[in-house]
C-alpha cells in the first residue's frame, strides 16, 4: 500500500466528527440567545424525539457516506480482481468465449465451488464488460465442440446462452474449439478479436494460431482427485466394472459396489418378474488398486437377473461419476452375414473374405449364419445382416427379414450366380423385384463417380475384372434409388429404404472367384458405410457421452435421459440425406420410444477425461495476449454511486424528520387546543 | 467615551442616525403642520370615554342625559404640544439577528430622532427619557435648533444594559418624572420591546394618559422575534433574566407567536380606551411607516 492509499483511507478517520457531532447534538440542543425566552412554550419530548428518530438513521448514513468518500479516493489505487476487457483505444472486441463442459468441470475444488460454476461465473464477468458493438461467440469444449451461439452484437442474447449452459459428462475437445472458435471469428470485421478459454484444460494442447488463446482462470487447473466408474457391463452373474482414476490417493481404500438398481430402473430394464432386492441393496463388491489409470474390477452376484448399478464408495471431488448403470450385455455392434464357406472363402482356408472384411471395421461382432431365420425375434440381436450370394428367400425368411428391416435392421445381399437358382417359392424380395440374371459383361468396373458417396475409396472399384455380373430391374414404381453404377450404365447397386431399416442389392457376390471386388479398399469402405448405418438405425445400447444417435427422418423418436427429455434434432447431411439426431451429454440410462418401440440405452464415460491431469496455462496466457486484457478493474464508479446514494438517503432522512416532527407539532398543538376550552372557543 | 459606547450598540445599517432621521423625517411629513394636540380650545374635535384625571369641566351632560355614560368633549387647539420619548434601553434592546439592520435600540432612536425632528420642526418641544440602559441622558423638554443636536447627542450615547424583568422601582423612577413634568395635551411615545418590562408597567404607562396627554407605544421587535424561524431542537436564553428554555422549534413556532400576540392585544386594549394605541414595529421595516403610524396614533386617525 502506497503512501496516497494510506493517506486516501486515512480519509475514513473522519467518521470521527459525525460521531462527535452527534454525541454532541444528543448531549445538548444548540444555545441560542432570545430575548422574548419566556414567551416559548418548553417542549422537551418532541425535541428529544427528534434526537432520537434522525440521529441514529443519520449517523449511520453519513459514517458510511465518509467511508465510501474514502474508499472512493483511493480506489484508483486500491482495485478488485474482477475480469474485465481492456480496450485499445476503445476500440470494440470480436471476444469468443470457450466453456468447457467436459465432465471434469464438475469437479469441485478447494474453495467449495465447481469448475464449471467458476468458469461460467468468470464468463459473466467477462460479459458485463462487454458494450455495445462488441462480438461475443460462444463455444462448448465438450466432445464435440459445438458453437453454442454464433458471434453475435447481441449481448442480452449472450448473456441468456450463458444462462442455459449445463455441465455434461463429455470428454474434453479443447483443439477443436479453439479452432471453432476461431473460424466464428474470422469473418468478424473486428480488429481486436481474441478467445477466452475457461477450462481445466485436462484436454490435450491449445493449437497455435491467431488470435492466440487468453486463459483468464488459471485456478480452474487446480488437482482434484477422482476416481470414476467409466462403465460396467454384466455377462451371465459376473459384472465387470471398468474404473478410471487421476490419482492413486483418489483409488486408495475405495470399493467398486454393485447394488440393486431403482424400481423404474427395473421397469425401464424389464429385468423379469422375479424377486427383486431393494434399491440400494449391495450385492458385491471389490477394492479398487491404488493406482492411477484405468482398471476393471470383476464382481460375483448370486442373483437373478435384475438391473443393478455400480457405484464407488468414499469420496471425492467428483461425486458425479462415483456411479453407472450396468449394462446387461457388451455392447458390440453385431453384423450377421450368410455365405457359402465353400466358395467365399480364401483359398487358404478360414473365415470367408466378407466376415474378415467385417472384422477388420473394429467393434463390430461378426456372427455367421447357415441360412435367413424364419422368426423376426432371431434378428433382434443384430444390426446388418448380409447376404452373401444368396439363392433366394423362403416366403417365411422374407416375412422375418421384413419384420427386422421395419424395426431398423439394414439388410444387405451380394448377388451373384446363386441368384439364378431360386428354387420354387423362393424369391430374392425384398432385394429385387422380378428375376435376376447372371451374364457375361465386358464392363471393367463401376463408374466412380457415381460411387462417390463411399468416399476416395470408389476410385479402387473402377477395375473389379469382373467374370459375370447379376442384372436386376429397378423399375419406376419401386422406390429403389440407384447409389453405383458399372462402367457402362448399368445398375450395381440399389437403395431401399423400409421403416427405419434399409436394404442394399448388389451386383457382385465376395467370392474372389467371380471378381476382385473383396480385393479392393472400396469393398472395405463399403462395409464401413454398412455399419455406419447399422449403428445408427439399430443403434449401439452403449454410448460415450456426446457421442450422436442418429436415426431415419421418418421415424418417431422420444428420448428421455437422466436430466429428462431430450431435444431431437433434424440434420440435413451433406450427402443430401436428412436424419434425425440425439446428443446425449449426460452419462447413465436413457429411455428411447423409437416408432412406439421401447429401448433401453447407456451412455458412458471416457476414461481419458477422468484420468487426464489439468494442465496449469503458461503465463502470459493468463495475462492475455499483449496484456490486452487486464485482470483488474477500477470500482470508482459503483463506489460514486453508492456514496450518490447515500447523500440521497440522507437528504430523504432530513426530509423525513421534518415532516414527522410538522405532524408532531400539528397534533400537539391540537391537543393543547382542545385541553383549552377558551383557546378552543 | 461616547465613540466606545457608540461602538457598544450595534447599530448595522441604521448610521449615521443624523442623516437618517432627518431622510425618515422628510419622507414622512413636510412642511407646516396642524398641532395634533386635543384639549381645550375652540373648534370641537369630537367625544371620548371619561377617563380619572379628566377636567370634569369638559364632561358633556348631554350625551350624559342621552346614552347614559361619561363622554369628555375635546376640542382642536392650536397651541403647541411636547413631545416625550421615553426609550427602552434595557438589556434585551441591544439583540440583532441576523436578518436585522441592527439592533432593535437602535431602530428605536432611530424613529425617536424622526419623531423629535418632525416635532421640533412644528414648534413642540421634545423631552427624552430612559427605561434602563448605561450612559443614558434624560432631557428636559426643549425646543429650538439646538435641541435636535442635543437630543441626537443623548440617542448615540447610550448604551444597552440593565435586567428590568423584575425591577418594578426601575420604571417606576423612569415614569415618575415623565407624569410629573408632562403638560396637558402631551404626547408620550414608549418605544420599547415590551418583553422583559416587570410585570405592572402597562398599567403605570397607561396611567399617564390623563390630563389631556396622549400615551403611545412602538413595539419594537427584531424579526427573529417577530417570526420565530428557527427549526429542530433548541436551548433559548433570554437577555435578561436567567430564563432557559430547552424546546423544539416547529413544535413551539405557533404557542410562542400566539403569546407574542396576546401580549400585544393586552397592551392595546388598554391604550385604546385612552385614546392611545400600540404601534408594532420590526426592524426591517421601513422606519417612515412606523413614523406615520405614531403621528396617525397621535392625531386619533385610524392605524
Amino acid at each position: 500500500m502506497s503512501f496516497l492509499v494510506a493517506a486516501a483511507l486515512g480519509v475514513g478517520l473522519l467518521i470521527g466528527v459525525p460521531i462527535a457531532a452527534h454525541l454532541l447534538r444528543r448531549g445538548r440542543a444548540r444555545e441560542q440567545e432570545f430575548p422574548p425566552t419566556a414567551l416559548v412554550p418548553a417542549i422537551r419530548p418532541v425535541a428529544r424525539q427528534r434526537s432520537r428518530l434522525e440521529d441514529r438513521l443519520l449517523l449511520a448514513v453519513r459514517v458510511l457516506l465518509v467511508i465510501t468518500l474514502a474508499l472512493l479516493g483511493a480506489t484508483p489505487l486500491v482495485r478488485c480482481s474482477r475480469l474485465s476487457l481492456a480496450r485499445e483505444s476503445g476500440a470494440s472486441v470480436a471476444l469468443a468465449v470457450i466453456i468447457d463442459d467436459s465432465l471434469s468441470m464438475r469437479a469441485t475444488l478447494a474453495n467449495g465451488d465447481t469448475r464449471h460454476q467458476l468458469a461460467l461465473d468468470g464468463a459473466r464477468e467477462l460479459l458485463r464488460s462487454a458494450r455495445e458493438g462488441d462480438a461475443i461467440a460462444l463455444v462448448l469444449a465438450g466432445r464435440p465442440a459445438r458453437l453454442a451461439l454464433a458471434a453475435t452484437t447481441d449481448l442480452g442474447a449472450a448473456r441468456r446462452a450463458l444462462d442455459e449452459l449445463e455441465p455434461s459428462d463429455r470428454a474434453t475437445d479443447l483443439e477443436d474449439a479453439v479452432e471453432l472458435a476461431r473460424s466464428s471469428l474470422k469473418q468478424l470485421p473486428h480488429v481486436d478479436k481474441r478467445i477466452a478459454l475457461f477450462s481445466d484444460r485436462a484436454g490435450g494442447p491449445i493449437p497455435p494460431g491467431e488470435p492466440p488463446v487468453w486463459t483468464p482462470l488459471p485456478s480452474l487447473s487446480e488437482d482434484a482427485p477422482d476416481c470414476g466408474i467409466t462403465s460396467a457391463e454384466q455377462r451371465g452373474r459376473r459384472v465387470t466394472v471398468h474404473v478410471a482414476c487421476n490419482s492413486p490417493s483418489a483409488a486408495r481404500g475405495r470399493f467398486a459396489e454393485i447394488v440393486a438398481a431403482s424400481a423404474s430402473d427395473q421397469r425401464a430394464a424389464d429385468a423379469g418378474s422375479g424377486a427383486r432386492p431393494n434399491p440400494g441393496t449391495v450385492l458385491g463388491r471389490a477394492e479398487l488398486v491404488a493406482q492411477a489409470g484405468p482398471q476393471s474390477v470383476g464382481i460375483a452376484l448370486d442373483t437373478g437377473p435384475i438391473a443393478v448399478d455400480a457405484r464407488l464408495d468414499g469420496n471425492d471431488r467428483l461425486a458425479h461419476d462415483d456411479s453407472a448403470p450396468v449394462l446387461a450385455e457388451a455392447a458390440q455392434l453385431s453384423i450377421a452375414v450368410t455365405s457359402d464357406r465353400s466358395s467365399a472363402s480364401a483359398t487358404t482356408g478360414g473365415t470367408t473374405l466378407l466376415e474378415q472384411a467385417l472384422a477388420a471395421l473394429g467393434n463390430v461382432s461378426v456372427r455367421p449364419l447357415p441360412v435367413v431365420p424364419d422368426e423376426g425375434r432371431e434378428l433382434e440381436s443384430h444390426a446388418a445382416l448380409v447376404l452373401d450370394d444368396p439363392a433366394g428367400l423362403t416366403p417365411e425368411a422374407r416375412a422375418a427379414l421384413h419384420t427386422w428391416v421395419e424395426r431398423g435392421g439394414v439388410a444387405v445381399a451380394l448377388l451373384g450366380p446363386r441368384a439364378t437358382l431360386a428354387q420354387l417359392g423362393s424369391t430374392l424380395e425384398p432385394f429385387a423385384q422380378g428375376a435376376v440374371r447372371w451374364e457375361v459383361t465386358s464392363a471393367h468396373g463401376l463408374d466412380p463417380t457415381s460411387a462417390s458417396w463411399i468416399g476416395s475409396e470408389a476410385e479402387s472399384l473402377k477395375e473389379l475384372s469382373p467374370r459375370g455380373r447379376a442384372r436386376f430391374e429397378v423399375s419406376e414404381s419401386s422406390r429403389a434409388r440407384v447409389v453405383a453404377r458399372w462402367d457402362d450404365a448399368v445398375p450395381f447397386m440399389i437403395e431401399l429404404n423400409r421403416g427405419r431399416g434399409l436394404l442394399w442389392t448388389l451386383g457382385l457376390p465376395s467370392s474372389v472367384d467371380h471378381s476382385d471386388f473383396a480385393l479392393r479398399p472400396g469393398f472395405v469402405a463399403l462395409l464401413s458405410q454398412l455399419a455406419e448405418q447399422a449403428a445408427h438405425r439399430k443403434g449401439q445400447k452403449s454410448t460415450l457421452a456426446g457421442v450422436p444417435w442418429s436415426f431415419p427422418a421418418g421415424s418417431s423418436i422420444e428420448v428421455v435421459g437422466p436430466n429428462g427429455r431430450e431435444e431431437v434434432r433434424d440434420v440435413q447431411r451433406p450427402e443430401g440425406r436428412s436424419e434425425k439426431v440425439v446428443l446425449p451429454g449426460v452419462a447413465g440410462r436413457w429411455q428411447l420410444r423409437i416408432d412406439g418401440e421401447p429401448e433401453l440405452r447407456v451412455v458412458t464415460l471416457s476414461a481419458e477425461e477422468i484420468t487426464a491431469r489439468p494442465s496449469a496455462p503458461a503465463e502470459a496466457e493468463t495475462r492475455g495476449a499483449g496484456a490486452q486484457s487486464d485482470l483488474r478493474i477500477d470500482a470508482s464508479p459503483e463506489l460514486a454511486l453508492v456514496a450518490l446514494g447515500f447523500a440521497f438517503v440522507e437528504l430523504l432522512l432530513r426530509w423525513y424528520g421534518r415532516v414527522r416532527l410538522r405532524a408532531s407539532g400539528a397534533a400537539d398543538r391540537r391537543r393543547r387546543t382542545e385541553g383549552d376550552p377558551a383557546r378552543a372557543a | 467615551m461616547a465613540e466606545r459606547l457608540r461602538k457598544s450598540l450595534d447599530w448595522g445599517k441604521l448610521v449615521p442616525l443624523r442623516l437618517r432621521a432627518r431622510s425618515v423625517a422628510d419622507g414622512v411629513y413636510a412642511g407646516g403642520h396642524r398641532s395634533p394636540r386635543r384639549g381645550a380650545g375652540i373648534e370641537f374635535g369630537g367625544h371620548r370615554s371619561y377617563v380619572p384625571g379628566d377636567d370634569l369641566r369638559y364632561i358633556d351632560r348631554h350625551a350624559l342625559m342621552r346614552h347614559g355614560r361619561l363622554l369628555v368633549r375635546e376640542f382642536e387647539t392650536e397651541t403647541d404640544r411636547a413631545l416625550r420619548l421615553v426609550l427602552d434601553a434595557s438589556e434585551s434592546m441591544a439583540f440583532r439577528g441576523p436578518k436585522a439592520p441592527g439592533a432593535k435600540l437602535a431602530y428605536a432612536a432611530l424613529v425617536a430622532a424622526a419623531l423629535a425632528r418632525i416635532s421640533l420642526a412644528g414648534g413642540d418641544p421634545v423631552a427624552l427619557d430612559w427605561l434602563g440602559g448605561h450612559s443614558r441622558r434624560a432631557l428636559p423638554a426643549m425646543g429650538g435648533r439646538e435641541a435636535f443636536e442635543r437630543i441626537l447627542g443623548a440617542l448615540e450615547s447610550v448604551n444597552a444594559g440593565g435586567d428590568l424583568s423584575f425591577d418594578h422601582s426601575a420604571v417606576d423612577r423612569s415614569l415618575a418624572p415623565v407624569a410629573r413634568h408632562a403638560g396637558r395635551g402631551s404626547i408620550i411615545v414608549l418605544l420599547s420591546d415590551l418583553l422583559d418590562l416587570p410585570e405592572g408597567t402597562l398599567d403605570r404607562f397607561a396611567a399617564l394618559a390623563t390630563r389631556g396627554r396622549t400615551v403611545i407605544a412602538v413595539r419594537v421587535l427584531d424579526p427573529m422575534e417577530a417570526g420565530f424561524p428557527f427549526e429542530g431542537p433548541l436551548r433559548l436564553r433570554a437577555s435578561e433574566g436567567r430564563e432557559i428554555v430547552e424546546t423544539d422549534a416547529e413544535s413551539a413556532r405557533t404557542g410562542y407567536l400566539e403569546a407574542l400576540e396576546r401580549r400585544a392585544r393586552d397592551w392595546d386594549s388598554r391604550l385604546v380606551p385612552r385614546g392611545g394605541r400600540l404601534v408594532r414595529a420590526t426592524t426591517d421595516q421601513d422606519a417612515v411607516e412606523v413614523v406615520r403610524g405614531v403621528l396617525r396614533a397621535a392625531e386619533g386617525t385610524p392605524a
